[in-house]
């Protein structure tokens, strides 16, 4: 009996176990996406995706919730990991600077939201690097403002009001295009 | 707070969000749900890759080798200074396995010369009164054979001229001290020794004893010891040497110029002519011929001195520790041992913290230049 209760207690995942593995159900594909907006490229950023899930199941023992959210502390080991990647390449970050696949979108909207986007996609390569991050953060990542802040070091206050003029740029560079 | 405008930007910025291929999507899944085991390199593409995949392994994987390969040298320089450090302090400690406090003083000693040995004690025998196992930290002395000890003086001093000298001291019970004197006497005789001076005496434990001084043939000096150290329990044995080769060739040359001389004087003496030339000859070679003596007399003593060594052996009785100046091996015998092994240890501690310092300052010091170098670098990727 008591043998069976310990080879149980043996065989239930812990509950950082758990609570890592619904971190990563959650943030799957929303890390590899800001991965991907960072690096564009695929195959790279499957991989520096991997690494980055891997890095933070090594170091889940080490998560301190008091110091920030846990998808703020996946999005910090990622950004690491993506900035190590350019840093090696030698490359500059060119956020989403490559044009978005967006026959594959399938456009059902029609014409009118393929242009749009497209717009979109032409205003995002003007922005700076740390402008186009953070609008991957935002919504490519889908992290609220005090994740941003928490991934890049600033304040709260400080991330919001970055991100709305680089919205606010965005906008312009989208009004420039059309 | 956003506008239409805004909203419809944020759905195309949703649009435009990339999203992993299905396949990648299921194999992370299944890395997830075996526990991210580690792959063996993160590009296995090509060269440039795996250096980048050998790279990415972060400074846990090189710490893990350089803990082992640097730790094994660290540790070896630290013993190895640890013992030079505590062999040189004690350069000038009398290392003989002389247990008695006047040993070392009653010995005739040359300091300019002489040197002490330490001397491997002969194992234990019978459990016998004042037995060396009752002194510190030396193996017990009994009646098995002991090793000569000379031999290294022999290859060093084959063309040299030394002299050699010993002391041996040897317990015993009362009962024992005369049949041990006449050990004595044979193992000398055995040797070609000399008994120069002897004194037996008789009584209680302590009071009995006796005290030889021998010469032993140099060359059998070894032997000789071994077989005095048979006789009975051992509780100290020390020796000591003293090259006298320079007083020696001085001294042949010194009866060669006589020589020279009185064959000179010889010569001139056949040359005299008159009675007064002759007698001032006389009396040149006459003191010449008493320097010539008096030389040659030097010179064998000097050779004798080579040749027969001093040996100096008593037989004591009573318990140990009148000869030793201890007593049975107890709690501050025990003290003093735990406090030299401390002492040790602390010795070796220093020596590793001053070698294991600088080389963690310097590389606490790197890993910090390091890291604010990763940081910056990471920083300057966005700007």
């Amino acid at each position: 009996m008591e043998q069976a209760l310990v080879a149980e207690a043996q065989a239930a995942p812990r509950a950082g176990d758990l609570a890592f593995e619904r971190l990563y159900r959650s943030s799957r594909d929303d890390v590899y996406a800001y991965v991907a907006s960072l690096l564009r490229d695929g195959p790279a950023a499957e991989e520096v995706t991997a690494a980055a899930f891997e890095r933070a199941y090594r170091k889940r023992n080490h998560f301190d919730p008091e110091r920030g959210e846990p998808r703020a502390w996946l999005f910090g080991i990622a950004r690491n990991a993506a900035l190590d990647e350019l840093r090696r390449r030698g490359r500059q970050a060119e956020l989403a600077a490559e044009p978005a696949d967006l026959e594959s979108l399938g456009a059902p909207e029609g014409a009118e939201h393929h242009e749009r986007r497209l717009a979109v996609s032409a205003a995002l390569e003007r922005l700076q690097p740390s402008e186009r991050e953070l609008i991957a953060l935002k919504f490519f990542a889908g992290l609220e403002n005090r994740e941003i802040a928490r991934v890049l070091g600033l304040s709260e206050s400080n991330a919001g009001t970055r991100l709305h003029r680089a919205m606010t740029k965005l906008r312009e560079a989208c009004d420039g295009n059309a | 707070m956003e506008t239409p405008r805004d909203d419809q930007l944020i759905a195309d910025l949703h649009a435009l969000r990339p999203a992993p291929r299905p396949e990648f999507a299921a194999e992370l899944d299944q890395r997830a749900a075996a526990g991210f085991p580690r792959r063996s390199r993160l590009f296995p593409k090509s060269p440039p890759d795996l250096f980048t995949a050998m790279r990415g392994k972060g400074p846990a994987h090189l710490r893990r080798l350089l803990i082992p390969v640097g730790g094994v040298p660290v540790n070896k320089i630290a013993v190895t200074t640890a013992v030079k450090a505590i062999k040189g302090s004690g350069s000038n400690t009398n290392l003989s396995m002389d247990r008695s406090g006047d040993g070392g003083a009653s010995h005739p000693a040359h300091p300019s010369v002489e040197y002490e040995r330490a001397v491997p004690m002969p194992e234990a025998g019978e459990a016998e009164v004042g037995s060396l196992t009752q002194s510190s930290a030396a193996p017990a002395a009994g009646s098995t054979e002991i090793q000569p000890s000379n031999e290294g003086f022999d290859a060093s001093s084959r063309n040299r001229a030394v002299e050699r000298n010993a002391e041996l001291v040897l317990g015993a019970a009362p009962a024992d001290v005369s049949e041990d004197s006449s050990k004595v006497f044979e193992a000398v005789h055995a040797h070609d020794g000399i008994v120069m001076n002897s004194s037996t005496r008789e009584g209680k434990p302590g009071e009995a004893g006796a005290r030889f001084e021998l010469l032993i043939p140099s060359a059998k000096l070894g032997d000789a010891l071994a077989a005095l150290s048979a006789i009975d329990e051992v509780r100290s044995r020390h020796e000591a040497t003293n090259d006298i080769t320079a007083p020696t060739v001085t001294t042949g040359e010194l009866l060669q110029d006589s020589k020279a001389r009185i064959d000179s004087l010889l010569a001139q003496l056949e040359a005299t002519e008159t009675e007064s030339e002759r007698e001032a000859v006389e009396a040149e070679l006459a003191q010449e011929r008493r320097h010539r003596s008096r030389l040659r007399a030097e010179l064998q003593h000097l050779e004798r001195r080579a040749d027969y060594s001093r040996v100096l052996v008593r037989i004591e009785t009573g318990a140990a520790e009148e000869s030793s100046g201890g007593g049975a091996w107890g709690i501050g015998d025990a003290l003093d041992d735990a406090g030299h092994i401390l002492a040790v240890a602390a010795a070796v501690s220093v020596v590793a913290l001053a070698i294991l310092g600088p080389i963690a300052l310097v590389a606490l010091l790197a890993w910090l230049a390091h890291r604010a170098w990763v940081r910056r670098e990471r920083r300057r990727v966005l700007s």
